[in-house]
């Protein structure tokens, strides 16, 4: 379906790399980032990144941009905002329109605000696109992270992806009945869609504990971890 | 939609996570109690948390023409209460932020506190509040979901205001009020009728269940 992040994490030149490694690295990127705040540094991080992620991890340019386009549309739109309506301070462009007046206060925000999230953007692309979430899971919890949440975020990840296919499934059988026709058909889908996942999921709940408890489960759920391969 | 990544500066970025941690750890702790009586809720909370990811994935039709999606936080906190929604959401925001690049891991934790801690708080206190004054549930259900969904995006624009108080506060806050939470209003209504929807069928195939965790009102159990 959606997931094509899933896919492209498990899928490229960096997944076996140490995932600590990977965390730290985007941690420590993303803090220096917010922490300086220089438009430069926002930059450098922007090609460094795009360049780790498009030329060492191997990952198809088009679904970079993909993983980039969604999130810079709405980041266009607040910055435009932050332009056009904050700050006070010397006018440095007027629209003309009900007064509306780009200052040198709101012209900061909006340049400093962009920039930043430009330079954070691709370290969250590098963590997301590079490392699987059950590889994350599994660094967190020699962490020291609750063993209860790493669990609870293990089964989570399993299970929706179980959903997902149901989902596909059940929303084609309903277009093909014209559930999605008008207005309130499509409410009217969709709630029978969302309470019959909710009613499958409690099944699927209790199927997974027999399971689970089926193999000796005790509160923990050890994963497997293959050896570095040799070259 | 969350507050993307790096879109707040650092001192906010720590200020709303130590607040959410502290949170969540209540949550968890709680969570810890649930797990210790009853073994199998373990699945349960699991399977339901898949449920809030994949809720917050689905476009709803919306007026507008707008792409949005249910927070699906009403339901969640009608069902198991707010600290173990808390923790529910904050692990549905890791989701999003790396399966979907919705939201961030900066902004993780002034996400946590709009989505996981006041929206389901406040649909919380509705829900509790109108089933006691004897109100049926499905009606309680509608506003619970309607304002957990509207004061997550009210919360939102809270924490923009105090990220950018510019040229004063209040202000802001109105600026940020009038893009986030005026134009959430049509999709928290359709957020209410979606769980009016769902709690109806609820209602009719798992009665037991709904008694089992509480979430009925006292005339209808």
């Amino acid at each position: 379906m959606k997931f094509d992040m899933d896919y492209i994490a498990h899928h490229n030149a960096l997944t076996e790399t140490n995932p600590y490694f990977k965390l730290f690295l985007t941690i420590i990127i993303l803090i220096v980032t917010l922490a300086l705040d220089n438009l430069y540094f926002d930059v450098f991080v922007f090609i460094v990144m795009s360049i780790v992620i498009l030329a060492i991890a191997k990952i198809n340019y088009k679904s970079y941009l993909k993983f980039l386009s969604l999130p810079m549309a709405f980041l266009v739109i607040t910055c435009f905002f932050l332009m056009f309506f904050f700050g006070k301070g010397d006018v440095i462009y007027e629209t003309g329109i009900w007064g509306i007046v780009v200052t040198t206060d709101s012209w900061h925000y909006a340049v400093y605000t962009f920039m930043r999230v430009m330079g954070c953007l691709p370290c969250l692309g590098f963590l997301a696109l590079t490392t699987p979430i059950a590889k994350i899971l599994n660094c967190l919890r020699t962490l020291k992270v609750p063993k209860i949440l790493i669990e609870i975020a293990l089964l989570m990840y399993n299970t929706i992806f179980i959903f997902l296919n149901e989902i596909d499934t059940m929303q084609k059988a309903q277009e093909t009945r014209l559930g999605y026709h008008s207005y309130w058909s499509s409410f009217k889908s969709l709630g029978a869609l969302v309470s019959t996942i909710f009613l499958r999921s409690l099944d699927k709940s209790e199927t997974l504990q027999f399971a689970l408890d089926s193999r000796g489960y005790s509160g923990d759920l050890p994963v497997y971890e293959p050896r570095k391969k040799e070259n | 939609m969350h507050i993307m990544e790096g879109y707040l500066p650092l001192t906010w970025c720590i200020i709303w996570f130590v607040i959410s941690i502290a949170v969540v750890a209540f949550g968890i702790y709680q969570i810890k109690k649930i797990v210790d009586e009853n073994p199998e809720s373990k699945a349960l909370l699991a399977v339901s948390g898949a449920f809030m990811f994949i809720l917050s994935s689905l476009k709803l039709p919306s007026v507008t023409g707008s792409c949005s999606h249910p927070c699906g936080n009403g339901l969640g906190a009608a069902l198991f209460g707010p600290a173990v929604t808390a923790v529910l959401a904050t692990i549905v925001l890791i989701f999003q932020a790396l399966l979907l690049a919705h939201g961030g891991l900066t902004t993780l934790g002034a996400n946590i506190f709009s989505m996981g801690i006041v929206g389901p708080l406040v649909a919380w206190l509705v829900y509790k509040g109108l089933t006691k004054a004897n109100i049926s549930s499905t009606i309680a259900i509608f506003f619970a979901a309607f304002l957990g969904d509207l004061l997550t995006y009210v919360a939102t624009s809270f924490q923009l205001a105090f990220a950018f108080p510019a040229p004063t506060f209040g202000a802001a806050l109105t600026a940020f009020l009038t893009i986030f939470a005026v134009t959430q209003v049509p999709l928290a209504i359709g957020e209410g009728i979606l769980t009016v929807i769902i709690w109806d069928r609820l209602k009719a195939y798992k009665p037991k269940l709904l008694d089992k965790l509480g979430a009925l009102a006292p005339n209808e159990a």
